[in-house]
């Protein structure tokens, strides 16, 4: 499996292999000879084919910023595990189930309220512990199935959110 | 390797608050370590001074490698004895580099009492031993001890774990073949003397290095024999004459750089080959995880977050991310080393704790050194849990964490509560490290409920005896009961009986962890075997 990077909204596949004293770019099923030498400051040599290209890159977390020929390259790398995710699989999620027996000590939304993802649902108590159960994404409520003082056990749905629309993901 | 996506939001207000008191307990915990460091009465150090001897901070930054790191242990030891009295239990001891080699170091403070030995001295200096013996750390001993102190005899000298054990790890030390080299700095005397007796290498200085079994004053009263110092048991003697000592030196730098050569030129030790790559600093800022615990210790946080900011790259492998997940498990890279992580989510339950037992095998099969995140409440009650088999489940993970080869370190970020402290690789087990953040707690139970539970026997018993009692009485009898199970709950507490090798600062866990692992390093790792499972 190759790596994967966008570029400009464009998806690419490349991976880098060894080839004797140096490397071996794979683009397209094709095997092209490059190397790289950097400098201090980001300035880099780039050979590919052969063929000497100027460039200076910057790394900033997942993105690579890369001036190269006059022009300038933002290459972001996606894991492959995130790629390939199934993104449908997030969206049945709609109900929180507890994670532990236990009461419910602070109920902080309402039905039919919207919520933001990270803001605070209900606060449970179970083994003298308060955990927080937090809205998992943007959303509506659609059932809250449990109210303040009531008592639950392991796996008990505790809120529902309405079905993800565009844009709440 | 993915990188774990924090949920975490930074200009909350939750997140604030927490930042801000955490950072407080920071500064408390800094400000306390630079007491127990550099604080000392003034005469202490104008006596030392005048006998031309350096303070014990000075001689061990000359000792080590210029810019290279120091893991300072168990700085706060008897932070809550003697009337606060003996900081650091009058010892320094630490891991860093002299001459390109790791070593631990042991180190009297003659600022202290004389350097006088404490039970809690004792305690620290065996502890020292220990860790050396298990990661075969080679030992620099910084030797500037008055003795024993008397009036604590009884507490620091006949049992298994007291000063003979001092000398004992010493003797295993060199059947191991873990070099110790001892740097006469002050009087040995009585058992202090079998320090730079039972190093492979010693070093002292003249005028004010001295070795005997009794000091002049002991001789006079036993035999009536006059004797000075240097004829008893100063360094010309003790290099040419009696051969206890190796190395003569002119003075204090002169020992020191004789001890550096001596390190230099022992046999590099062969590291195990653990996995490693190139370093990657986290890609969430560390200064973050300030934000993350909460301030109140009965508050649930994900240790996803604290993961996220203390591994490489914040990229963790999680494995069974959907099965037991009040236990988090999973694989992740420590300043290039490769670490199984479990960090308690929550209260172990039957799924929980079959996959911590599970984990480690798996960890203990592929050589991965374990890191336990600890913050546990203990294990889930109930009849149907019980049904279930907590009990044994709970034993099964006792029975891997005890018996598997890897090193184990572990960190108390929060609560460490009764079976959960034992599971989770507490003190007993062996870590070859344990640490605790400020704001932790540690107890047979949780402080709340163990206060009230004794305070009610002390009211049924007044009750019983034909008292009533007001509620205003209850409470008076209630709040010392919880104040005091507070106190002897509190890391403070913890690391001045020296039942952790020291409290971190949140942030600087990461540091301290990657010269722990690469401490342990140095010893061989076993064949996995282990005891029998109850299925």
């Amino acid at each position: 499996m190759q790596h994967s990077f966008t570029i400009a909204d464009r998806q690419f596949t490349a991976w880098l292999s060894r080839a004797g004293d140096g490397y071996c770019l794979h683009v397209d099923n094709r095997p092209v000879p490059v190397s790289l030498q950097c400098g201090g400051d980001g300035a880099c040599v780039l050979h590919v084919d052969g063929c000497r290209h100027d460039a200076v890159v910057a790394v900033d977390g997942d993105v690579v910023h890369i001036h190269l020929d006059g022009a300038t390259f933002a290459v972001r790398y996606t894991d492959p595990t995130h790629r390939y995710a199934d993104s449908a699989s997030a969206a049945s999620d709609d109900v929180a189930l507890a994670p532990m027996p236990g009461v419910v000590v602070a109920a902080n939304v309402r039905c039919g309220e919207h919520v933001e993802a990270g803001q605070t649902l209900l606060i449970i108590e179970s083994m003298k512990l308060e955990t927080a159960i937090k809205a998992w994404r943007k959303g509506r409520i659609a059932t809250l199935h449990v109210g303040k003082g009531d008592t639950f056990e392991r796996s008990a749905p505790l809120v529902t959110l309405a079905p993800a629309e565009a844009g709440e993901r | 390797m993915r990188r774990i996506e924090s949920q975490l939001n930074v200009g909350s207000e939750e997140f604030r608050t927490r930042e801000r008191h955490n950072r407080l307990l920071a500064t408390d915990l800094k400000e306390r370590q630079r007491r127990a460091r550099h604080d000392r009465p003034q005469r202490d150090v104008d006596r030392l001074r005048r006998q031309n001897k350096k303070l014990v901070r000075e001689r061990i930054e000359a000792l080590l490698d210029p810019g290279t790191p120091f893991l300072e242990l168990s700085t706060l030891a008897a932070n809550q004895a003697y009337d606060g009295e003996v900081p650091g239990a009058g010892i320094v001891s630490g891991i860093g580099i002299v001459s390109g080699r790791e070593v631990i170091i042991h180190a009297d403070d003659a600022s202290v009492k004389g350097g006088a030995w404490y039970p809690l001295s004792v305690k620290k200096i065996v502890r020292t031993l220990d860790i050396a013996i298990e990661n075969r750390l080679p030992v620099v001993h910084l030797c500037d001890s008055a003795g024993g102190f008397l009036p604590a005899q009884a507490d620091l000298f006949a049992d298994r774990h007291l000063a003979g054990r001092i000398f004992r790890n010493q003797a295993i030390l060199s059947k191991l073949g873990v070099p110790q080299v001892a740097i006469v700095l002050g009087h040995c005397t009585a058992g202090g003397a079998y320090v730079p007796a039972l190093s492979e290498y010693s070093v002292i200085v003249k005028g004010t290095g001295a070795i005997f079994l009794g000091g002049p004053p002991l001789v006079k009263a036993a035999t009536g024999e006059d004797v000075s110092v240097d004829e008893l048991g100063g360094a010309r003697m003790h290099t040419s004459i009696s051969g206890t000592a190796d190395y003569a030196a002119d003075n204090e730098d002169h020992a020191i750089a004789i001890a550096r050569e001596i390190v230099g030129q022992l046999k590099k030790q062969e590291k195990w080959p653990l996995d490693w790559a190139r370093p990657e600093a986290p890609y969430y800022d560390p200064s973050e995880i300030y934000g993350v615990i909460p301030t109140d210790i009965k508050q649930q946080f994900d240790m996803r977050e604290v993961i996220a900011r203390t591994v490489d790259g914040s990229r963790f492998h999680e494995y069974q991310p959907a099965y037991g997940t009040t236990l988090v498990c999973g694989f992740a890279r420590l300043w290039g080393y490769k670490v199984g992580i479990l960090a308690n989510n929550g209260v172990i339950f039957n799924d929980s704790a079959l996959k911590g037992a599970h984990f480690m095998q798996l960890c203990d099969q592929t050589r991965v050194p374990m890191l336990f995140l600890q913050n546990i409440t203990g294990y889930m009650v109930g009849r149907e849990y019980e049904h279930r088999g907590i009990t044994k489940d709970g034993a099964k993970m006792i029975m891997a964490v005890s018996g598997a080869e890897v090193p184990k370190i572990t960190v108390i970020c929060n609560g460490s509560f009764g079976a959960g402290n034992y599971g989770m690789s507490g003190r007993a087990f062996d870590p070859r490290f344990l640490f605790m953040w400020p704001q932790s707690q540690i107890s047979v139970m949780g402080g709340e409920q163990a206060a009230n539970v004794l305070a009610d026997i002390k009211v049924r018993q007044l009750a019983r005896a034909g008292q009533r009692l007001s509620q205003a009485q209850i409470a008076s009898i209630r709040e010392p009961i919880q104040e005091e199970y507070k106190r002897l709950s509190s890391a403070y507490y913890s690391t001045s009986q020296i039942w952790d090798d020291g409290i971190l600062d949140p942030v600087d866990t990461r540091n301290a962890l990657g010269v722990a692992i690469s401490a342990t390093l140095n010893a061989p790792i076993s064949q996995p075997h282990y005891g029998v499972f109850r299925m």
